[in-house]
């Protein structure tokens, strides 16, 4: 008897049944644009029209493309930040203030320690900083869990609120450009401090940052012992707890690495397009990214599929002004069909 | 035996319940009449629970006729079986911990829009001084403690309109003894007020002391009825709860070496639970290199709790725990690098994790993790598994099957090929048999005495008193909050342990 009997018996299902959890959330994807659509032709707008010339500037030269990519690369981190505390078993609400955070810490060491610093010691050191700002906001919503037992999700969504107000306290006060006739901004970061553009576009390294982290962060996950560790952690935490893990280290640990992903995005913002850190720097980005995270299935991969689509919406809002004459913060509507078709299908995709 | 009284409230015929394959309740005749008490007694899975849940209305029988008030009636779903005026008491409550118990009685009592707080706070207090029931009706819920939470389920259901039948599901295993007897006393003022009584207990003495009348479950049916006229002793009801259940004289290598080294040690310790209820006190247990210790008990005497602390899982309240004569903290980690395995009592809760492979649950605690760079090489790890003779023993499944698929049986497969591929120095393993054929059984089995033979201490938590005796060298007892001396396996027997289940030692 070398071999058991019972090894090996894979159950056989139909084709509907192996892809439908695929097909459900392709169809998720889709029904947003329809019923955004229908919303549209009330307003005597063609959404084929529209959705075609999104498709149309995106693909059709390089700067639509950039400014695409452009729009995505926050999402990218923010969604990140989301991502992975999900794959721990964490809700982490928290990359809208993460990233205001970061962008203050960026800014801070750029107008104060990195003024004259040439570009290859500057950029790194401000992107540290970033994400040593994303991390240290987060950290209170670890401590929060650690210690005190306190719902991630709450303790984060609340502090964004915090994190906003913390950024525009500074930005009327101790860092306010002395030559702004009173704006509420800081003045601008040294010119060689601004991240490398791609000719014929606005488009950024900080793309590429986006992208190296997506993949570090997938690979961690499902390559690495550590990500092994944070998945079982995610997926069951009696085991991970039978298994002899430091739960609470894991929780800890993951959160700051999230918070400093949300905090590169805020340096990015800073010295990839803003130059100055204003208190709207990075509104709503902490959120889509979230969105992007859900409609990924929290997968980093297939994060910087959704958070390119994401980025191809916010652009088309623009347009949609300067066609229609419908307000770009109409495309919301759209963002939030998505969010709730995502929602919603995930009960149904649940193997 | 119903000769001399016609009279009764609920008069069940043939009830049968089936859940799948397993009959749970066969053909149960059943008579409760009013003013009296009526004991039903069984060891887990004889289908007490099932049976009260037809009564109750929560299931629908299969099979066979409820009668009332001369009538053939339907109960399902509850809301029936209260219009009927049957209450029932639960094991767990069903009480809204945030409300006080004014309003946790309003919330069953109270029918229409509004309701008069200080007409029910007067009902409440009326009913519980009537039968002894102290409760504040202002304290919240969440203030009180288990005893006081049952209480103030009895007054729920007194104050239901007509209720004619209260049912009891193992009201004394939340109280400590003083409680007891008031309960006890409670139960008797309610029979002579006419109510009838379904008191679910395996408590001997409880039954002794108040029942007019005895059923006895085993496997689904009703074994053994009688009536205290009848005259009613311990030892019958413990015959006819544990059958004349054939133990077999295991040939397991006796005698082992009382002087090998002590491979675990609990000293005066006191465990506390999860509502910081006293779960076992005085706790003292030695478990020595090569040795296999059963812990016997009815199920929820501790069990849980006191693996737990042999895992580190949870604190020792006072005392301490020493494994290979090291004292160990309370933590997990600490106890796996001792050599601690640990095979939990609910493995799909606790150890399947969703999503994964059986093999990516082997790395876990039981196989050496191979490391590959900076991740972990799953092949060499595969080819490792299925070559190793536990798991072909044991049948386990592909390694690739994801864990979350398999079925309960299967799942103890992969557990148990995990805590005895790692060779443990100490196994801690509760109910390894459960959901297994006899086949595989056996095996395991075979596998528990082996890995004690090459000296791993075992501590055996099971609910099957044949499995002990067939593997332990000695016996301890969970009882009454407290752990028995042992008890050698070869000079005891399972009337013994049967009384020391049901009574404690001290009885």
């Amino acid at each position: 008897m070398s071999q058991p009997t019972s090894i090996a018996f894979e159950s056989k299902s139909t084709f509907l049944q192996r892809h439908s959890s695929w097909m459900i959330q392709t169809a998720a994807i889709i029904a947003p644009f329809i019923l955004f659509g229908i919303f549209l032709t009330f307003y005597e707008v063609n959404p084929i029209e529209l959705y075609s010339s999104m498709v149309a500037t995106t693909f059709g030269d390089l700067y639509g493309f950039g400014e695409v990519l452009l729009k995505a690369t926050p999402f990218i981190l923010t969604g990140l930040a989301a991502a992975l505390p999900a794959k721990a078993g964490l809700v982490n609400v928290g990359g809208e203030g993460q990233l205001a955070i970061g962008a203050l810490f960026a800014t801070w060491f750029a107008i104060f320690y990195l003024d004259q610093m040439p570009a290859l010691i500057g950029i790194p050191i401000m992107l540290l900083a970033g994400a040593l700002g994303g991390a240290a906001w987060a950290s209170v919503v670890a401590v929060l869990k650690v210690k005190g037992k306190l719902n991630e999700t709450i303790t984060s969504v609340l502090l964004n609120y915090v994190a906003v107000f913390i950024v525009g306290f500074f930005v009327h006060g101790m860092l306010k450009d002395p030559n702004s006739f009173n704006w509420p901004f800081s003045p601008e970061i040294s010119y060689s401090l601004r991240l490398p553009v791609i000719n014929g576009t606005r488009l950024h390294i900080g793309f590429v940052i986006a992208i190296v982290l997506a993949v570090a962060v997938w690979f961690i996950l499902s390559k690495t012992r550590l990500g092994y560790r944070i998945r079982v952690l995610g997926s069951n935490r009696l085991a991970a707890e039978r298994a002899g893990m430091n739960i609470n280290r894991m929780y800890f640990w993951v959160l700051l690495a999230a918070g400093a992903i949300a905090g590169i995005a805020g340096m990015i913002e800073i010295a990839g397009i803003e130059g100055r850190l204003r208190a709207t720097v990075g509104t709503n980005f902490g959120y889509l990214g979230f969105l992007a995270a859900m409609m990924a299935w929290n997968n980093p991969l297939r994060l910087m599929a959704t958070a390119f689509l994401l980025g191809m919406i916010s652009v088309a809002g623009n347009k949609l002004e300067i066609f229609s004459g419908l307000p770009s913060s109409s495309v919301n509507i759209l963002m939030a069909l998505v969010l709730f078709f995502i929602l919603g299908s995930g009960k149904l995709v649940k193997r | 035996m119903e000769k001399h009284d016609e009279r009764y409230l609920l008069k069940t015929k043939g009830l049968t319940k089936v859940f799948g394959p397993l009959v749970a309740n066969s053909e149960i005749d059943l008579v409760v009449k009013p003013g009296s008490i009526h004991a039903i007694l069984g060891e887990n899975g004889a289908g007490k629970s099932t049976l009260m849940k037809m009564l109750y209305g929560v299931y629908a029988p299969d099979g066979g006729s409820i009668m009332m008030d001369g009538e053939e009636v339907e109960l399902h779903p509850p809301t029936k079986a209260r219009a009927k005026g049957i209450g029932m008491v639960f094991q767990d409550f069903r009480v809204v911990p945030a409300l006080t118990i004014l309003d946790n009685i309003a919330l069953s009592v109270e029918k229409g829009f509004t309701f008069n707080r200080k007409k029910l706070k007067q009902r409440i207090i009326e009913i519980s001084s009537k039968y002894g029931l102290a409760v504040n009706p202002d304290a919240y819920v969440w203030e009180l403690d288990l005893g006081q939470r049952q209480r103030l389920e009895i007054v729920k259901v007194l104050l239901a309109e007509n209720t004619r039948i209260i049912i009891f599901d193992e009201p004394t295993s939340v109280l400590v003894p003083q409680e007891v007897e008031a309960f006890l006393n409670m139960l008797r003022m309610l029979r002579a007020d006419g109510y009838g009584i379904l008191l679910i207990t395996h408590k001997i003495n409880e039954v002794l002391a108040c029942a007019d009348q005895v059923s006895v479950l085993r496997s689904g049916v009703l074994t053994y009825t009688a009536s205290k006229e009848d005259g009613l002793t311990a030892d019958q009801l413990i015959g006819a709860m544990m059958g004349d259940k054939e133990l077999k004289t295991v040939e397991k290598q006796s005698g082992i070496q009382t002087s090998s080294e002590l491979a675990l040690v609990i000293k005066d310790g006191m465990i506390k639970g999860d509502y910081g209820e006293v779960i076992i006190q005085d706790l003292n247990l030695q478990v020595r290199k090569g040795q296999i210790v059963g812990v016997a008990g009815i199920s929820g005497s501790g069990q849980k709790e006191l693996a737990e602390v042999l895992f580190g899982l949870r604190g020792l309240l006072k005392g301490s725990i020493e494994v290979a004569g090291k004292p160990l903290k309370p933590d997990v980690r600490a106890f796996l690098e001792a050599g601690v395995s640990f095979v939990s009592e609910d493995p799909i809760k606790e150890s399947v994790i969703p999503g994964f492979s059986i093999l990516q649950h082997m790395v876990l605690d039981g196989m050496e993790l191979k490391k590959k760079g900076l991740g972990i090489d799953w092949k060499a790890l595969a080819q490792e598994l299925e070559q190793s003779e536990q798991a072909q023993a044991l049948a386990l499944a592909a390694s690739s099957r994801r864990a979350d698929t398999l079925s309960g049986g299967n799942v103890q497969r992969m557990v148990l090929t995990r805590a005895l591929i790692r060779k443990p120095e100490v196994l801690i393993i509760s109910y390894p048999s459960r959901g297994l054929d006899i086949g595989t059984t056996r095996t395991i089995q075979q596998h528990l005495l082996e890995l004690a033979k090459q000296g791993t201490a075992i501590v055996l938590f099971s609910e099957d008193l044949d499995e002990l005796f067939k593997l332990s060298d000695q016996l301890v007892v969970l009882a009454g909050k407290r752990l028995t001396s042992p008890y050698e396996t070869a000079s005891t027997n399972a009337a013994q342990i049967g009384q020391l289940m049901l009574k404690g030692e001290s009885a």
